[in-house]
This record gives structure tokens, C-alpha cells and sequence, in this order.
């Protein structure tokens, strides 16, 4: 099974490393804990024991420094098929030190797309040619600095995915939307011109649901991008709206992407794939470049493996931007890298020095309540309700999936116990039901509405499938806009006096809490779950901290990935599964997947914009829209 | 802060404006936005979107939002608006 891979490759360099070098930061064994996902786990509940001393070699233990002094474990070289398995920062170090080229880094992701892409679908644009261009170069470049201790970027080599509404100068940025099909930016965005400045290469932009709202699709609502876990199940969702970045990851089709967030669109795809990313604090990276959605809530971020390429990421990406007026006059940035070196293995908190404090909001371990049987209605139409399970099946999925979260949360607080957090249970603030709800969410659509003001009045079917919301942006009153501006300070400094004055961390079940008033969130792969639909899927946890507090969410994660190996594991590829003898499950090689967009190809979209879609809606029905995300 | 009192009997709440007071008021402030909806179909279920789901959506959302956030009572002395917190947060910490 593929979700084997990344423990056999683990133990085969552990192997080669031991002959090597004798050194405590060596990659450690890494035992088998059984033949399926979901079996496993931390350390100590008798499945998943061997993971720790992995991670202390691949990553938390070993990158210790700053950026361009990547200090990893030393390492054998990887068989070339195994060079898609490796994380940003082990990639980074064998690039570094001339064990691995960047051309073959780059040409083991372009084989692996060209094999799998058309049946994920996370890409719009792949651009091979530049990229073994750009890999080609690196080489010639690193041939020249060997030995001379020339200053290279940290990652200089290394294969990205980014987000299709990042500006990347000379190729296309269309953010899934009729709006931008066209559009070719001469510049790129701020952050992802500091990771290509760090010798970042870029593969390709990646599905995105249109403008940034939900799960991945074109304009006119046909599904793209699957989730890798469940590559033959279109009915589960990728997590959206960075739903190629997620999926391009997960898949080994990168080492890394990037996403942004507006409500839950980083944390979510990273919850459904297994992925550890993060949204930092608005300001913390610079918007400029990237097409917005909104002013307020939009904060773009990285998806990776785990907590170290995730602070191996945040730490290129993050800082002030002349060109960003919102990423200024900010605390300094943190050594992330250091956040996630992993220290003597205590649980401390890097500046107050003693236990990290874990804070529990009410409800986040309670036992799901099991659903009324919801008697099927005669219709089948009425009963699907536009889905391709019967509400009997969809609700006793979603009851399965919650009470597996439920037991995945509860392990994975206890297991954060043993490392020394102190977990506090706490009440929510005053006026958290209120402040947080539907309708105080909408505050942010004006905005969305005046960023389009002019597509709007040019021609409401640019829009496509998503017009609502940029419409009923509109309709709210300014004087409503203003309070709901004003809520958010209300909201904020509840949160900072109840929650943070009691905690360093706090647990979330949704993302929007903390995107209204841009405070930084992980999302981070804490089980899996085979009950809900009978095959493996991840199950995500979720933590919120204080303003520019993304070190100690990078300090707590990256200890819980060194004794657990829930983010080790990988998606089978889907040439190893079987599709289910189940009708709304297409064949592998069904002409039906239509193959990735390449340099210069237009959007894959062709459909009227007034006109009917011309295959069948978007539908992830066993989810509920959190994970859908914007 | 306290909830506001009830509006007065003479004021129809949200939920009580009619379906027709609020297209009214739905395709004024689209026209003055200079905003039309008419290049939509109709009613069209295989359509990315179409008037009537459209107008539906909207209906909903002034049933919803508005008066949930007027609802909320803030003392006049109170937060200034701050669309972002977390900036005002770290700039005023000095």
C-alpha cells in the first residue's frame, strides 16, 4: 500500500545512515505498525510507536539554525523513486549538499504528475519546461558554489505548487474564475517571489475553488481536484479552497504549496489530506499579489507535510512588505526553525519557559449525539437532495466520522499531556456564540463586493456559481458594516482575556472564529478513520494562538509529530486502488477526467457562462460546508 | 451590553417583510449599484446561477444579517471599528 512508502523509504535511509554516520540525530527505525492506515498512533497507545525517532531525524530534531543553514541529519541518497517522498526540509538538505540535483528532484514530480494528475486534478497549469529550466540552472549554479561556500538559498531546488491566485510573472493566474482566465501577471506575489529568491522552483498553480471560495471547480461548478485520500470517491472532499495545493502535496506531486485563507481554506484541505498547515497572523505574510477575496480576512499561507516544512515555509514567506501596508509595523518574525528544532523534547513554552498551556473550549471532547434515523423519503431526488447518497447513509456517515473525531481529539490531548502541556479547560467568551455566528461572518462580504464592484456592473455571469455572496455583499448596510467592525475588536479582546489569559494554545472546531479576527491557526493530522465511508480518511485537529504567536503553535506540533506518525503517512497511489463497486465511482482510465492544463494550455473550463455545466455539480455531500472553506 | 428593546409593534420584523418588499428593495439597490441581474436566466437548475436562486439567496440574507448585527448593542463609548484586530492588538502593545 502507498501509505507504506514513506516508512520503508524512513528505514532504508535510516539503514544507509547508520552504516554512514554514527550521530544521535540519525534517522531512527521505523517499526511497522500494521497493514492499514488507522491503525497506529502515538506513541504509547500500543499501534503507532515508532515514529518518534523518525521525526527527530527527519525533521524536528534536525533543523536547528536559520534559513540557509539547514542543519539535517546526515542521510543516504534516495532511490530515485523515492525522491517524491521527501520532505521540504529533507529535500532542501540533499539539494544543499549535492546528493540529489535539482533536475532529477524536479523530474521525479513531473513524472508523477504526468502519471497521476489527470485522475487528481490538482493542477490548472503545469509548467514543465520552465521548471527543468529553472532545475537546470540550480545545477549549474550549485556546480559552481561547491566547495566555495557560496550563498545559496535554502531552498534552492526544491519543486513547489502555488495557488493559482498568486501572481506569477509570465504565467497564468486565473484563480479558477472566468474573471482572470486570461490574466498573466508581470510580477509575483510578495511571498512567493521570497520563496523563489530562496531557489524555490515553481511546478505549477494549483485548482482552487473559483475566486477562493469553496472546494476546488471550475466557474460553473464541476468538480476538479480530488481528495487523495479518496482519489475514486468524488463525493469527498479535497478541503477547499486550496484544494489542488492539498491534493498536489498529498499526493507527492510537491514538496510544498501555499495556500491562502479567508475561512478555513488552508486549515481545512490540510485537515482532509492529512497535511500540517498553517494561517498566520493577518500581516504576518504580505497579500500583495495574491487576487484578493477579501481586505480583511485573506491570509495566505503554506500547506506542507509537517510542522517543520511548514515553519521551513512561514519563515520564507513571512515579513514586513513595503508594498503590503498590513505586514508593517509588526512584532519581528520568530525563528520558526528554531520552534520546531525540538530542543532536550520537553513541552516548554519558548518564552515563558514552563509548561505550554493547552486551553479545551466547551464541546471539543463531548461524545456525538447519535442522529435521529432519518426516515428515507419516497422521492429519491427529494432524499439525495442533490447528493449521491441517501440521507439515511449521509447522516450516519457524518455521525461515524464525528465520534471518530471525538476519540482522536481525546488521544490526541492525552498524548500532549505526556509531554508536558498542561491542558486547561475553559468556558467561551462572553459573547462567542454571538460574535462568531453566520451572520457576523458575513460582515466580510462588501468587501468582496467592492474589490468586483466593477465585474459586477460589467456582467454578473463572470461570476459564475458563485454569485451569491458577492451579491448579497451589497445589500448589507454600511452602517451594519461598521458595527460588525466594531464587533471584531469586541471579539478579539474576549478572546485574548478569556482564552489567552489562561492559555498559550487553544483548541478550534472551526476556522472562522479566528479568521473574523485574524489570528493564526494549525491545522495538523491527528488520526484516521476508516468507519464513515469504509476507506482510510485523516482525521484533523485544529489550534488557535495568540497575534504573531505562530512559533508556539510550530513548538507544540512539531513535538506531537516527533512521537506520532500520523503525518508519515501517505495516500496509496490511486494505480494501487481498486476503484469500489459503487456507481458514482469512475474508472481510472475513464475519458471522463480530462488531462492537466501544461504551459500556455487555457483554462480547462469551456462551458457557457450562461449555459449549463457540462458535467455534473460539485457535490461533497458526506461533509459539511466547514470543509469547503473560502 | 445589553440587547435592544423590541421594535415598536409598527415596525414589521425581518422575518415578517414580504417577499415583495424585499425584491423591491433587492433590485433598487442593484440598480443604483448599476448591477443587473437580467443578463441571468430565469429559472434554470443547469445554469451556474439564474434569478431566481439569486433573489432567493438575498432574501434570505436580509431575513438573516442585518438585523443580527443591528441587534447587537454596543455602548457608544465603546470599540471604535477595527477591521484589523489583531494589527490593533500588536500595535498597541507598544
Amino acid at each position: 500500500m502507498g501509505e507504506l512508502n514513506r516508512r520503508r523509504f524512513l528505514e532504508r535511509m535510516t539503514a544507509l545512515t547508520a552504516t554512514a554516520v554514527a550521530t544521535p540525530a540519525t534517522l531512527g527505525a521505523i517499526p511497522h505498525t500494521g497493514s492499514g492506515v488507522g491503525t497506529g498512533g502515538p506513541r504509547g497507545d500500543g499501534a503507532g510507536g515508532g515514529a518518534e525517532a523518525g521525526r527527530r531525524g527527519a525533521g524536528g530534531g534536525a533543523v536547528a539554525g536559520r534559513l540557509g543553514e539547514l542543519d539535517l541529519p546526515p542521510a543516504g541518497r534516495p532511490q530515485p523513486s523515492e525522491l517524491t517522498e521527501l520532505t521540504l526540509a529533507e529535500a532542501a538538505r540533499l539539494l544543499r549538499d549535492g546528493d540529489v540535483g535539482a533536475v532529477e528532484l524536479v523530474e521525479a514530480y513531473l513524472a508523477r504528475i504526468g502519471r497521476w494528475e489527470p485522475r487528481y486534478q490538482a493542477f490548472n497549469t503545469v509548467v514543465s519546461e520552465t521548471a527543468l529550466e529553472t532545475a537546470r540552472a540550480a545545477d549549474r549554479a550549485r556546480g559552481r558554489a561547491l566547495g566555495r561556500a557560496l550563498g545559496r538559498g535554502p531552498l534552492a531546488g526544491v519543486p513547489l505548487a502555488i495557488k493559482d491566485n498568486y501572481f506569477t510573472a509570465g504565467v497564468r493566474t486565473t484563480a479558477n474564475s472566468f474573471i482572470f482566465e486570461d490574466f498573466v501577471p508581470d510580477f509575483d506575489a510578495t511571498s512567493w517571489a521570497r520563496l523563489r529568491d530562496a531557489g524555490a522552483i515553481l511546478l505549477g498553480k494549483t485548482q482552487m475553488g473559483p475566486l477562493a471560495t469553496t472546494a476546488a471547480s471550475t466557474p460553473t461548478g464541476e468538480r476538479t481536484t480530488v481528495n487523495a485520500w479518496a482519489p475514486f470517491h468524488d463525493n469527498v472532499s479535497p478541503g477547499g479552497s486550496s484544494s489542488g495545493s492539498a491534493t498536489a502535496v498529498a499526493a507527492r506531486m510537491a514538496a510544498s504549496s501555499t495556500g491562502t485563507q479567508t475561512g478555513g481554506s488552508i486549515t481545512n484541505p490540510s485537515n482532509a489530506q492529512g497535511l500540517t498547515g498553517i494561517k498566520p497572523t493577518m500581516g504576518r505574510v504580505s497579500l500583495h499579489g495574491i487576487l484578493p477575496l477579501t481586505y480583511t480576512r485573506d491570509h495566505p499561507g503554506p500547506l506542507a507535510r509537517d510542522a517543520v516544512d511548514a515553519a521551513l515555509m512561514l519563515r520564507i514567506m513571512a515579513g514586513p512588505d513595503p508594498a503590503d501596508p498590513r505586514s508593517l509595523g509588526l512584532p519581528p518574525v520568530p525563528d520558526y526553525l528554531e520552534a520546531v528544532s525540538g530542543g532536550d523534547g520537553a513541552l516548554t513554552h519558548p518564552e515563558r519557559g514552563g509548561a505550554v498551556r493547552i486551553g479545551v473550549l466547551p464541546g471539543f471532547l463531548d461524545e456525538p449525539e447519535p442522529p435521529e434515523d432519518p426516515a428515507p423519503d419516497p422521492d429519491p431526488d427529494v432524499d439525495r437532495i442533490g447528493s449521491s447518497f441517501p440521507r439515511r447513509e449521509r447522516t450516519q456517515a457524518a455521525y461515524r466520522r464525528d465520534v471518530a473525531t471525538a476519540e482522536a481529539r481525546r488521544r490526541m490531548l492525552a498524548t500532549l499531556e505526556e509531554l508536558g502541556a498542561e491542558i486547561v479547560e475553559l468556558d467561551f467568551p462572553a459573547h462567542w456564540e454571538t460574535l462568531t455566528s453566520f451572520n457576523f461572518n458575513n460582515v466580510r462580504l462588501p468587501e468582496r463586493s467592492e474589490i468586483f464592484l466593477e465585474h459586477l456592473r460589467d456582467d454578473v455571469t463572470q461570476f459564475g456559481v458563485s454569485l451569491a455572496p458577492w451579491i448579497n455583499g451589497l445589500l448589507l448596510p454600511a452602517a451594519e458594516y461598521v458595527r460588525g467592525s466594531r464587533a471584531r475588536l469586541v471579539l478579539l479582546q474576549e478572546i485574548l482575556d478569556e482564552v489567552f489569559g489562561r492559555c498559550d494554545l487553544v483548541t478550534q472546531t472551526a476556522p472562522y472564529p479566528f479568521d473574523m479576527v485574524g489570528l493564526p491557526l494549525i491545522g495538523f493530522p491527528i488520526g484516521f478513520e476508516t468507519e464513515s465511508t469504509g476507506y482510510p480518511r485523516p482525521v484533523g485537529g485544529m489550534f488557535g494562538a495568540e497575534p504573531y504567536a505562530e512559533h508556539h503553535l510550530l513548538v507544540v506540533i512539531a513535538a506531537y509529530q516527533r512521537v506520532t506518525d500520523w503525518h508519515l503517512r501517505r495516500p496509496a497511489d490511486p494505480g494501487d486502488l481498486r476503484p469500489a463497486d459503487s456507481g458514482d465511482l469512475r474508472p481510472a482510465d475513464s475519458g471522463e477526467v480530462r488531462p492537466a492544463g501544461r504551459d500556455g494550455d487555457r483554462p480547462r473550463d469551456g462551458s457557457d457562462r450562461r449555459g449549463g455545466r457540462n458535467r455534473s455539480p460539485g457535490r461533497y455531500d458526506l461533509f459539511d460546508v466547514m470543509e469547503r472553506g473560502e | 451590553m445589553a440587547r435592544r428593546p423590541s421594535p415598536p409593534p409598527s415596525v414589521p420584523s425581518s422575518q415578517e417583510v414580504t417577499d415583495e418588499q424585499l425584491d423591491a428593495y433587492i433590485r433598487t439597490r442593484l440598480a443604483l449599484a448599476g448591477v443587473d441581474l437580467s443578463v441571468l436566466p430565469e429559472d434554470d437548475e443547469d445554469a451556474p446561477a439564474d434569478q431566481r436562486r439569486i433573489m432567493a439567496s438575498a432574501r434570505r440574507f436580509l431575513r438573516s444579517t442585518p438585523g443580527a448585527i443591528a441587534e447587537f448593542e454596543f455602548d457608544p463609548m465603546g470599540p471604535p471599528p477595527a477591521i484589523y484586530p489583531a494589527e490593533v492588538s500588536a500595535w498597541n502593545r507598544g
